[in-house]
């Protein structure tokens, strides 16, 4: 039995039934995807759909043998994890500078760039790209994916900094620190599980992004994502084939995302002050 | 080790001002502390010294350089934090050791003093340990030791004991005076608990808004007090104030003339005039019982606190709340007649308007 008021109890079924919408919402498509990359082509568009099924690898084969898929993996990895570091370089820095001072403007600016459509920057990424000769190369997708990283790794480390007593940075300060050492020594170490959380979802964001692969990249630097839109022809689309590309591409971002929760609970700034 | 000395230092945030003009020499080996309320600048005064806030006006000297301009980490100074402000990531040895690995010192030499603090501080056994795994005693020894172990010019410490219990409190309190006759560097102490004040300093400089109202060793600012801020602020109980007239050379209480409250005996001010309305400071261990003496003033007991050592009773005199510290074989009961007169030669008597000790 149990010990719970009747309000109490009343609030947990009310909590668990939200809780098993929102898992539906989330898990249903993406299982629909897994689902339907294990069928054959037919059954994949079937209506209504088949929940029973004989699993085939069938799509996997095929998507192995149409595509360079690895090489495209290749590229998703080289493009993600240079902008994923790079949006680290850059924005971590500037969130401790942004946390120190107090000036959280130019962090906004940046997260304005983030929240536009990716559109607004492409025409004119292409024409700059272009000048330089840089079209299709890696170096035009990890500068322009850093614009997606760089803010996320900028707001999610604010917290963390803003969470280190001032104090303890102006300790470092009266033990000789200049404040780029203060950075260095004192905040960066504390803040490794933000900087975990930030570069793992800087790089899920990155690994995702679509637009700018499509347009800036070609055959050889195309990332994962951007080659799957080959399955989708204009007479006809190899939806089984996608479906298995998709449930691939997204293996590395659910990873991740499993292990981001480990990251999350950060107790490293306890015993900084009193308590 | 080195002198501080301010000369009409300013600090202002934006429009407003914490310290409008402020005077102080701090001589080389001398224990100082700032003492006044909440907001009296006592802590943005030891924030500028540090280097973490800078002047608006005036010029700073640690010994002979002017040190207006010079950042918190070229000054040589040590502070211990009010938080104690502990690096959480680094043992209790790295703590101490950090300050001398930025100054590039050689490592035989950076062990070699981190053991003799931890020493000194009787924290050799917790060296390894994370400061998270450190009572709050023990983070204020490792935080007094990180200071120490850099033999700076100046100490500053920011209200460092209040965060431990009050017995804890005590005895480190004793440990930092030992201490500080022991390094024999200038040291420079915020807190706003007069206890600390008087046990500590070798002077001590009383603020209120930003402005320092007075600056003496422990002694002269409890017996001889600067004016009514200082007698209210040192000494606890708090000095009772009474409004007072001058009479020949009595003082009556002003709203009730019959009660004469002291004499002025031979020693009358020249500045007091016949007539004129005063405030009458007696600390309330000033008082003493006489139940021969004619001119004691009868009281009637309201309050009773047995404090062990001694008994506060508090009484009204003409509607004015005072406390009166007695002999704590006296006890009286609420309602009780007494018969006080203060101790003469004790009492204080400032200017109504300015609040500024007559003498």
């Amino acid at each position: 039995m149990s010990d719970a008021a009747p309000s109490d109890r009343s609030l947990q079924i009310l909590n668990t039934v939200l809780l098993v919408l929102a898992g539906c919402v989330v898990m249903v498509p993406t299982l629909w995807m897994v689902a339907s990359s294990f069928k054959q082509s037919f059954e994949v568009t079937a209506y209504p759909p088949t929940i029973i099924f004989t699993p085939t690898l069938d799509n996997y084969v095929a998507l192995s043998e149409t595509t360079p898929f690895l090489h495209y993996a290749f590229n998703s990895m080289i493009v993600t994890m240079a902008s994923t570091a790079l949006g680290l370089i850059l924005g971590a820095p500037a969130a401790f500078v942004a946390s120190w001072t107090r000036i959280t403007w130019p962090a906004i600016v940046t997260l304005v760039a983030r929240m536009a459509p990716g559109t607004l920057f492409l025409l004119p990424w292409y024409v700059m790209f272009r000048q330089v000769d840089m079209i299709g190369s890696y170096w035009s997708l990890i500068l322009t994916h850093a614009v997606i990283t760089m803010p996320i790794v900028i707001w999610v480390l604010i917290p963390f900094f803003d969470n280190i007593p001032r104090s303890v940075y102006e300790a470092a300060q009266v033990d000789g620190c200049s404040p780029a050492r203060v950075f260095w020594r004192i905040a960066l170490p504390l803040v490794t599980a933000g900087l975990a959380v930030s570069a793992i979802l800087a790089f899920v964001f990155s690994w995702n992004y679509f637009l700018f692969a499509l347009v800036l990249s070609n055959s050889d630097t195309k990332t994962l994502i951007a080659a799957s839109f080959n399955f989708i022809g204009e007479g006809s689309t190899n939806w089984g084939a996608l479906m298995a590309a998709a449930t691939l591409i997204a293996l590395p971002p659910l990873i991740l995302a499993v292990i981001v929760q480990r990251w999350l609970i950060s107790g490293l700034t306890l015993g900084a002050v009193k308590g | 080790m080195a002198s501080i000395s301010m000369r009409s230092l300013v600090k202002t945030y934006g429009d407003f001002t914490v310290i409008p003009g402020l005077d102080l020499e701090i001589a080389d080996h001398e224990f100082v502390v700032l003492v006044g309320p909440s907001g009296c600048g006592k802590s943005t005064l030891l924030r500028v010294l540090a280097g973490l806030e800078r002047i608006n006006g005036g010029d700073l000297y640690i010994g002979d350089d002017r040190v207006n301009d010079v950042p918190a980490a070229r000054r040589d100074i040590a502070m211990v934090f009010q938080d104690y402000a502990l690096y959480p990531h680094m043992t209790v040895r790295q703590n101490m050791a950090f300050a001398l690995e930025m100054r590039g010192m050689d490592k035989a030499e950076i062990e070699t003093r981190v053991k003799r603090a931890a020493g000194l501080l009787h924290i050799e056994d917790f060296l390894d340990r994370r400061p998270k795994a450190l009572s709050g005693g023990q983070r204020q020894r490792v935080a007094m030791g990180r200071a120490i172990v850099r033999d700076p010019r100046v100490f500053l410490f920011d209200e460092p004991l209040s965060n431990l219990d009050a017995k804890l409190r005590a005895q480190v309190r004793a440990e930092i005076k030992a201490l500080s006759q022991q390094l024999r560097t200038t040291m420079v102490f915020v807190t706003h608990d007069q206890v600390e004040a008087m046990t500590m300093a070798d002077r001590i400089v009383i603020m209120k808004s930003g402005i320092i109202q007075q600056v003496g060793s422990p002694e002269d600012v409890y017996e001889r007090p600067a004016n009514l801020f200082v007698a209210g602020f040192i000494g606890s109980p708090a000095m009772n104030v009474l409004p007072v007239t001058v009479a020949g050379d009595r003082l009556v209480l002003s709203n009730a003339r019959s009660v004469q409250i002291a004499s002025l005996g031979s020693k009358r001010p020249a500045a007091l005039i016949e007539g004129a309305t005063v405030d009458l400071g007696i600390r309330p261990e000033h008082f003493e019982v006489a139940p021969d003496d004619p001119n004691a003033i009868a009281v009637t007991v309201d309050l009773v606190e047995p404090l062990g050592s001694d008994t506060l009773i508090h009484f009204k005199l003409a509607e004015i709340n005072a406390i009166a510290r007695v002999s704590p074989d006296l006890r009286p009961k609420p309602g009780d007649s007494l018969s006080l007169s203060p101790v003469p030669g004790k009492i204080h008597l400032f200017e109504r308007e300015t609040g500024e000790v007559i003498r």
